[in-house]
């Protein structure tokens, strides 16, 4: 009897936490549709009295927030689909076919892991400079379509399919491309979207990068354009936060339809051995 | 033979364009990134090899040790932060019986979603000395002498670092849970039997089983700590003075304000060096025991 009381007084706890967590979230969304004599009265109020578009208006009207948009799924989605494709191809070789120089070169790619991307943002920047990709979203997305980690969480789960599928369709005289497409891929599909979601988050963060290679306005994603709306209006906050609210919403839109699989598939990459 | 000859072509060709794109875009920038580090790098008046003297210059510079000193603290404060809270709440997750559970967890992960630039607008609109919601929920329970934390020397710093565990706690908590669901249940079940009370079972049972998840997220963790940069730039500018100036920060001024490129290459360098040897340390002390 007692223990169950005492869960409960933690389960009220966790719940207090939760919302706590969320108060910024909530204070974003709120100031956006305050209009500004609201958001600069105090005490705070937490439910504005009348409710305004001005700030949304003033964000779509002045700066290319669409394009924004564009820039950043263009980018998270090939980023994504490359690097899923060239990491199941090098995580099959490095799973299941035997040869000189794997084991090797495998330990290597994964030390690269630890590789700041402040290291490589000046030579990259110049690389990017003579290939004349600089200000072409391609110049982000190739990067990052090589990520070791890829490789590496596909190939913990390539090992764990079992050879006899593999033994038997080889029997039947399958070549490697057959049974890759025809078996592992087919059964690897909750490691492939959990890694499909990793990447996709992982590039629609992507901050340092794209500030150093973007320089143009329409070729901002969403985070770069993000930081110069800071330098444009300093503390108009209900500007800001209008711009940070409309740059979350496909966020909170896919979130709160697939959220068990974002979590899911995110948690799936630390658990894998 | 014949089969062995041919796994050798078919695995080199199987790995090759992923090997080349990574060579490509991250092998061949971490060399020549040392190589810039080597040389007084103009892009007007070209380059000269200097040797070392990008770094000596750095080690005897005091702005390079305050931004030096300033990211060790964000880390020291963001790494533990992160962690703690983190395996915390999965601890929570994994006994909690609430109906509420999905909710929390929901709750608990979604900052982490967000970029940096939404994250980093928002928390300064929290800290705002004159509107801010902190400054102002603090006047309301009684502080009223409250800091300024974003413009105030001292407290910018910790500021920054607990903002940023607010973001990234998320994904290391859905981590330690996802660890702590894998483990079968007669270990906890066999504990609770034996007499062992929830603390004894998260932290000398359950603890040591997920060691390989918490290594993973603390290497992580690690990573994202030294390498801040976003969150500063956009909160402070480096401000107030250069108190919260980061290397990451000091780095990219070199490079793309005053297009000092053979310094800032090695202000990456010993960023890489920082992150390596933290990573050797924790991997040593959380690494797996059986070795040692």
């Amino acid at each position: 009897m007692k223990k169950r009381g005492n869960t409960k007084f933690f389960d009220i706890i966790m719940i207090i936490i939760a919302i706590l967590w969320l108060i910024p979230v909530f204070w974003m969304v709120d100031t956006a549709f305050k209009p500004t004599p609201e958001i600069f009265t105090r005490p705070p109020k937490w439910i504005p009295e009348s409710f305004t578009l001005e700030h949304i208006r003033g964000v779509i009207n002045n700066w290319p927030f669409g394009r924004w948009l564009l820039n950043s799924v263009v980018v998270s989605g090939f980023s994504t689909l490359i690097s899923l494709f060239l990491s199941i191809f090098a995580a099959y070789s490095f799973a299941r076919i035997q040869w000189k120089g794997r084991d090797f070169l495998f330990v290597v790619l994964l030390a690269s892991m630890l590789i700041p991307w402040q290291i490589n943002g000046v030579p990259l920047y110049f690389l990017m400079n003579n290939l004349n990709l600089l200000n072409k979203l391609i110049a982000v997305i190739l990067p990052i379509s090589a990520m070791p980690i890829g490789v590496f969480l596909l190939r913990q789960f390539f090992i764990g399919i079992p050879t006899e599928l593999e033994d038997s369709a080889r029997i039947d005289g399958c070549n490697r491309l057959d049974i890759l497409f025809r078996i592992i891929i087919p059964v690897s599909a909750p490691a492939l979207s959990a890694l499909g979601i990793y990447m996709f988050i992982f590039s629609w963060n992507e901050y340092f990068w794209s500030l150093i290679a973007l320089q143009r306005i329409n070729k901002f994603t969403l985070p770069i354009g993000l930081n110069t709306l800071q330098g444009a209006y300093d503390i108009e906050y209900g500007l800001l936060m209008a711009a940070a609210f409309l740059a979350s919403i496909p966020v909170m839109i896919v979130f709160l339809i697939l959220r068990r699989q974002i979590i899911k598939g995110m948690s799936w990459s630390g658990v894998t051995k | 033979m014949k089969q062995r000859a041919r796994d050798q072509w078919s695995g080199i060709l199987f790995a090759l364009p992923f090997v080349i794109v990574w060579s490509v875009f991250t092998l061949w920038p971490v060399i020549s990134g040392f190589i810039i580090s080597l040389h007084n790098w103009d892009p007007l008046r070209g380059s000269e090899y200097i040797g070392f003297e990008n770094y000596k210059y750095l080690f005897t510079s005091e702005r390079f040790w305050n931004a030096f000193f300033n990211t060790f603290e964000f880390a020291l404060i963001m790494i533990p932060l992160t962690l703690i809270f983190g395996l915390l709440f999965a601890f929570f997750l994994y006994f909690s019986k609430s109906k509420a559970k999905g909710f929390v967890e929901g709750a608990l992960f979604f900052p982490y979603l967000l970029n940096v630039s939404i994250i980093s607008l928002v928390w300064k609109w929290l800290f705002d000395p004159d509107f801010g919601l902190i400054n102002e929920s603090l006047k309301m329970i009684g502080i009223s002498n409250a800091p300024q934390f974003l413009n105030h020397p001292v407290w910018v710093i910790p500021a920054i670092a607990f903002a940023s565990a607010w973001w990234l706690m998320g994904y290391r908590m859905t981590i330690f849970r996802a660890a702590l669901e894998s483990q079968p249940v007669e270990i906890v079940e066999a504990a609770i039997i034996d007499g062992a009370n929830k603390w004894q079972i998260m932290f000398k049972i359950l603890f040591p089983l997920i060691r390989p998840q918490f290594l993973f997220a603390m290497v992580l963790t690690i990573i994202s700590g030294f390498n801040v940069l976003g969150q500063v730039m956009i909160m402070t500018e480096g401000g107030p003075g250069r108190s919260s100036e980061v290397l990451a920060l000091y780095l990219y001024r070199e490079a793309f304000s005053y297009f000092r490129m053979g310094r800032a290459a090695a202000i990456g360098f010993i960023l890489f060096v920082i992150i390596f040897i933290f990573t050797l340390i924790a991997m040593r002390y959380m690494g797996n025991e059986n070795k040692g």
